[in-house]
């Protein structure tokens, strides 16, 4: 299979990474043999219909910062005429999320399909705000559109509700969907610092951005339980529909008050057939959803199974890659039926 | 038969006290058991008591003789009656008038426990209150708690 690598940050990195290490192995096992074509960042692209020397494309990028710079093959190229020129069967869509507007992946999306390409994308924006058109242009097209490293990176909490559970009605959703919040409160919590201390050490250690409003305000789980709720559940709604409240007035305090009465605070993201919220809730310290650190976890109340949890990485270069991959072989093996 | 679930405080006496309003009525028991091992989040000791069929009103004298002696009735024939629950405040709790605060809960349901933290008289206070309110009544309560949170500027955490 042909791949167009959209994005060559962090994700777009540990995508090339994993193919790499896992090139031979899929050969093996699956019969699936991957080429890179073409890798698209700001600077333009790299393109090579006979597939690209992944190692030396993640040393470009080291070194110079731009994809532009790979020798022989290295062009200024616009994203959109690379999607429209390139031959492949897919676009890993990994560009920086713009949860305001969506773009400019979506138009990336959208070009993929149109040119009959299938889409693994890891971009909470535009499915968070345009599920329903980004998803129903995949259709109308033909070409399949997967998503699970958008929701929870490395945990498989799509394809595990959409696959391994179908056939049952999932009744709600909750969980902590955002690893920032999770060792934010759980720093907290253990050793009694304020919001603003722990929040400040977070981003010394790279665990919390330099802007970390999506993180803290609850909008980037907004954006997860949006897609959930489009994607399991069924409803059409959009990120601005969820009732939204993060997590900047915990205190030290509060954390203790809880701690005395048996209970954790988490940020937690809910959606039931009417339900759509994020805020601070009281789980208590025996509960499924008390995962600490960074973790993410997901709890799927069904008709038939009851209820399903699922604990793992929300974030990293190459765990948020290994959702990716699932999903590219996922397509292989729909695409050989 | 008739299943009602209570909770008692933990002090010598109460099982008897409860069990005072059921044979007033007259009411024929068929068991009690203990569940010392399975306590609530408040402490409180569940008890199972298993009662002869009776007409609704006398089970209605029994249930509000039982909460006027401060025994939570929390089922009856597997029927959540009651819940009592935690929920944790951080606000300007107490310049707000927290006896309002109370007021209105109480309202609707029943502010049973409050512990209440100020670190300082300028920072926001924390408070976990618990609460029991008829099952019904719960929707009730939520709306009242969103009304004084946009009111009063406070954050009701409630449990997940």
């Amino acid at each position: 299979m042909k791949i167009i690598l959209v994005g060559f940050g962090v994700i777009g990195k540990g995508v090339l990474k994993v193919i790499n290490l896992k090139k031979n192995h899929l050969l093996e096992k699956y019969g699936l043999d991957l080429s890179v074509v073409a890798i698209c960042d700001s600077s333009g692209a790299a393109i090579n219909k006979e597939g690209l020397d992944l190692e030396l494309a993640l040393k470009i990028k080291e070194e110079t910062g731009k994809i532009a710079s790979y020798p022989e093959f290295g062009q200024n190229i616009g994203i959109i005429e690379v999607i429209e020129s390139v031959p492949a069967d897919i676009v890993i869509e990994v560009s920086p999320t713009n949860i305001h507007t969506g773009e400019p992946a979506k138009s990336y999306m959208l070009k993929a399909f149109e040119t009959k390409k299938h889409v693994v994308s890891a971009n909470k924006g535009p499915l968070a705000l345009f599920f329903k058109e980004i998803t129903g242009v995949a259709k109308e097209h033909g070409v399949i559109l997967r998503y699970e490293a958008s929701v929870g990176g490395a945990t498989p909490i799509i394809n595990l509700a959409k696959e391994t559970l179908a056939g049952n009605r999932v009744k709600s959703i909750k969980g902590i969907l955002n690893g920032t919040t999770n060792y934010i409160l759980t720093k907290m919590e253990k050793e009694q610092l304020d919001f603003n201390t722990v929040l400040k050490e977070a981003q010394e250690l790279g665990i919390a951005e330099t802007n970390p409003h999506q993180d803290i305000s609850g909008l980037d789980t907004a954006a997860k339980l949006a897609i959930l709720a489009n994607s399991i559940m069924g409803r059409e709604v959009t990120i601005n529909d969820v009732v939204l409240e993060g997590i900047t007035r915990i205190t030290p305090e509060s954390l203790l008050m809880a701690n005395k009465g048996g209970y954790a605070i988490k940020l937690i993201g809910e959606v039931t057939d009417k339900k759509l919220e994020v805020c601070p809730k009281l789980v208590p310290i025996d509960h499924p959803l008390n995962v600490k650190g960074s973790l993410n976890v997901a709890m799927f109340n069904t008709d038939l199974a009851n209820d399903i949890v699922v604990v793992g990485t929300g974030a990293g270069d190459v765990e948020t890659a290994s959702a990716i991959l699932s999903d590219i072989l996922n397509i292989h093996q729909s695409l050989k039926k | 038969m008739i299943f009602l679930d209570l909770e008692l405080k933990d002090s010598p006496g109460e099982l008897l006290k409860a069990l005072q309003p059921i044979s007033s009525a007259g009411a024929n028991i068929f068991s009690v058991i203990h569940l010392r091992e399975n306590k609530t989040d408040d402490g409180r000791v569940p008890v199972k008591v298993v009662l002869e069929k009776l007409n609704e009103d006398i089970l209605n004298t029994i249930v509000l003789d039982l909460e006027k002696l401060d025994v939570v009735v929390a089922k009856i024939n597997e029927k959540v009656k009651k819940i009592n629950f935690d929920v944790v405040v951080i606000g300007h709790i107490v310049d707000t008038d927290v006896l309002d605060t109370i007021d209105r809960l109480n309202k609707i349901g029943l502010v049973v426990d409050l512990n209440l933290t100020m670190p300082t008289p300028e920072a926001e206070s924390s408070a976990k209150m618990r609460v029991i309110v008829d099952s019904e009544n719960l929707n009730q309560l939520y709306e009242e708690f969103e009304k004084i949170s946009k009111e009063k500027g406070l954050l009701f955490i409630k449990s997940c």
